[in-house]
């Protein structure tokens, strides 16, 4: 027992001292903030002044283009002159050119622009006032409705609320879906990283040759389960840290820009009733508009965390364990990277699977396929923590639990056995064949 | 001191070792020989208990090894070798306790071996910076750190050079000394006539040839003498006494001479002391390395 604490304490020291492993955590949290912060900015960064010249020979949509606070539109006249000027000022943006219709309605639509002032938000404001003129004067020339008329019928709503039958509470489905899949993919991540990370420690003893200098010492086993242990503190670590370091930056950020937000959320505001123009109803939908912020929080505080945290420990460590201790055994017969690839393989599929039907768990979180894939060990702990978040009944997450920790001494017995023998041969290659001889030998 | 009875050891069809014995007196140097896939290493291995032989038993001071015994030996595997990223000293500690040593007792133990091997200012240093001759003797002291009373050596000079070599073996005879047991096994057989007092020849998996090195040479003799001697004229033997060699150099012949198989040194000197003045008389005993080549060709 002594000597699997050293080998568990060397593991974990001579990773922990790694400039990488800080590295590693120290991005993690940035990135967070990052994202965080990188919306807010744009946000608050003040468009630039645009100007449209309108040429309109359909004579539909004269005058009717309303300027908003980024972009002016301006009568230009003749097509020709527009070019002129659009080429010589370079203060105008592009010229919306509508040729002389020759049926009813019109269909197309020309938008010119400086080769070197290409945008994104003057092509959409065009479109849109295009769209909008143009059904307005149907409105009113064929069915005799006014725009405003026709605002009030179109942002007249109802509003779908979800509710837990058992709760009462809303459903909150997309944020239950976003936390799925975080968690799925974290999941996932994490097994991979750190499985490898297992698979290729025993890979350096091998090639190094160390290693029968420490089995000479104790039994292979310890030298596996130790590495295995070491390398899941280690993640268990940077896991901590993530968690810890993310909270600081992020209270840090809301600290440091408490005015950047509300200045965020001010100029969300007033360009959702610039963009709106004058009408009646523009105010009312800026309110709702702003709705979903305290929606978000309130669906996120529903969610039990401190649940979703636990069994996510579990599922870690327990999924860890399971693929660690197989990684550790294709380590024990791969003499390089590209001798593992084969042994990997199998490994990873269920994992990847996995990752991949949780596009399809989407449409139902507790369906067969998802429930089934909740509780076979090898994808169990991806699948479970996507369905965590929607619910799951007690005793689905119970047998799923039970069989991770039934599967787990199963696996390390047959990772033992293919570690035991494999460490020590050297430059042969190994195959199927001989993993079967070895798993099925008498020890 | 230490006793392998019977072992026996198959890698599927392949017999690896087939009823391997044998005995290695306490404060005694063995010598572990045979061509390369004789089964040396499996032999090794099992007495270190990395590998359980199919059958057999290892006696080690009158008793049956447990895994507890490994904590007084120490192995030098034939491929050896260091974590390249983990600093010198860290390393040997981290090894030194492997084998139960505090780390307290490892450290000051350490010291002592650093100042003798004069590597005290790598301690710090990572192992990939260091030459391959320095990891040797970095191997070589975690492998003696905890004072083992037997000690394992598998090819323990191969990749020295022969400043570390001569090194390395007066290390091993001043352990012997000091009342350890070594096995050894090695290609080199002059190591093998300077340093081992016993030795075992595995040839596929069996012991082909054991005993002391002395007897070993001893029952192989040829029946061959150098003789020097002072005389002018050149020497007659019987016909059964065969010259194979001679040279001249002035009045002293050199003469290579083998006897008869019932003839004795004393049956030689009398045929010689009529025809000139003895100089030297010396029986060339085979090297161990005719014995080696002799005996796995053979077979």
């Amino acid at each position: 027992m002594h000597k699997i604490l050293l080998v568990i304490k060397r593991e974990y020291l001579t990773r922990i001292k790694k400039p990488s492993f800080w590295v590693l955590t120290i991005l993690f949290p940035i990135l967070i903030a990052g994202l965080y912060i990188i919306p807010i900015l744009l946000a608050t960064k003040p468009l630039e002044k645009s100007t449209v010249l309108v040429v309109d020979d359909s004579t539909i949509f004269q005058k009717s283009f309303h300027s908003t606070e980024n972009i002016e539109y301006r009568d230009a006249g003749s097509l020709d002159y527009a070019k002129a000027q659009l080429e010589e000022d370079n203060n105008l943006s592009a010229i919306i050119f509508i040729p002389a219709r020759e049926t009813q309605i019109p269909t197309d639509a020309f938008l010119y622009y400086r080769s070197d002032k290409p945008d994104v938000n003057v092509q959409s404001d065009v479109d849109r006032q295009l769209q909008e003129i143009l059904r307005n004067n149907i409105l009113l020339d064929v069915h005799n409705i006014s725009a405003e008329d026709y605002a009030l019928i179109s942002d007249t709503k109802i509003k779908l609320h979800t509710r837990d039958l058992e709760t009462g509470r809303d459903g909150f489905l997309e944020i239950k879906l976003a936390i799925g899949f975080i968690l799925a993919f974290i999941i996932y991540m994490a097994i991979f990283m750190f499985g490898s990370q297992v698979m290729r420690g025993v890979m350096e003893e091998k090639t190094n040759r160390i290693v029968e200098v420490i089995v000479s010492s104790m039994h292979p086993f310890q030298l596996m389960m130790g590495k295995v242990i070491g390398i899941g503190l280690v993640g268990l670590t940077q896991f901590a840290l993530w968690v810890v370091l993310s909270g600081i930056a992020i209270g840090g950020i809301q600290i440091a820009n408490s005015d950047l937000f509300e200045r965020a959320a001010e100029k969300q505001n007033i360009s959702q009733i610039a963009t709106k123009g004058v009408d009646a109803t523009a105010q009312l939908e800026a309110v709702q508009n702003e709705a979903p912020l305290p929606e978000i929080i309130e669906g996120l505080a529903s969610i039990n965390f401190g649940l979703i945290l636990s069994l996510f420990i579990f599922y870690f460590i327990f999924g860890y364990l399971l693929y660690a201790t197989l990684f550790a055994g294709v380590g024990a017969v791969s003499d390089n990277e590209t001798d593992s690839q084969q042994f990997t393989l199998p490994l990873t599929i269920p994992l990847l699977l996995t990752i991949i039907c949780t596009v399809s768990f989407m449409n139902e979180p507790s369906g067969t396929l998802a429930t089934w894939l909740s509780i076979i060990p090898f994808t169990s702990p991806v699948a479970m923590m996507f369905r965590i978040p929607f619910g799951v009944k007690i005793w689905q997450v119970v047998i799923s639990a039970a069989l991770l920790i039934i599967f787990f001494p199963l696996c390390t017995w047959v990772a033992a056995k293919i570690y035991r023998i494999g460490i020590l041969q050297y430059g042969k290659k190994i195959t199927w064949k001989d993993l079967g001889k070895w798993i099925s030998s008498r020890s | 001191m230490f006793q392998a009875h019977h072992i026996t050891k198959t890698f599927g069809n392949f017999a690896a070792l087939d009823d391997v014995s044998i005995s290695v007196r306490k404060g005694t140097v063995f010598g572990l020989l045979g061509p390369n896939g004789a089964g040396k290493t499996t032999l090794i291995r099992i007495i270190n208990r990395i590998t359980r032989p199919d059958s057999g038993e290892l006696i080690l001071n009158g008793h049956v090894m447990t895994d507890n015994d490994v904590l007084h030996i120490g192995y030098l595997p034939e491929e050896r070798g260091l974590y390249k990223k983990m600093k010198v000293g860290e390393q040997a500690l981290y090894l030194a306790q492997l084998k139960g040593l505090s780390e307290k007792e490892a450290s000051q133990r350490l010291r002592w071996w650093f100042e003798r091997f004069g590597i005290d200012n790598w301690w710090s240093r990572k192992v990939e910076e260091l030459s391959k001759g320095m990891q040797q003797k970095v191997q070589f002291i975690v492998t003696v750190l905890h004072e083992p009373k037997l000690l394992i050596f598998d090819e323990p000079f191969s990749g020295f050079d022969p400043v570390n070599a001569t090194l390395l073996k007066n290390e091993i005879l001043r352990l012997k000394e000091n009342g350890a047991t070594v096995i050894f096994s090695t290609h080199n057989m002059a190591s093998v006539e300077e340093i081992c007092d016993d030795i075992a020849l595995i040839n596929k998996g069996q012991v082909a040839l054991s005993g002391g090195v002395k007897e070993i040479r001893e029952s192989y003799r040829k029946n061959l003498f150098h003789v020097q001697v002072k005389s002018d004229n050149t020497i007659q033997l019987p016909h059964d006494f065969i010259i194979s060699q001679h040279g001249r150099e002035g009045d002293l012949q050199e003469l290579t001479i083998r006897i008869p198989k019932e003839a004795t040194a004393n049956d030689l000197l009398a045929q010689m002391l009529p025809q000139g003045e003895i100089k030297g008389l010396t029986e060339i005993l085979p090297s161990m390395n005719d014995i080696f080549i002799e005996k796995v060709s053979n077979r």
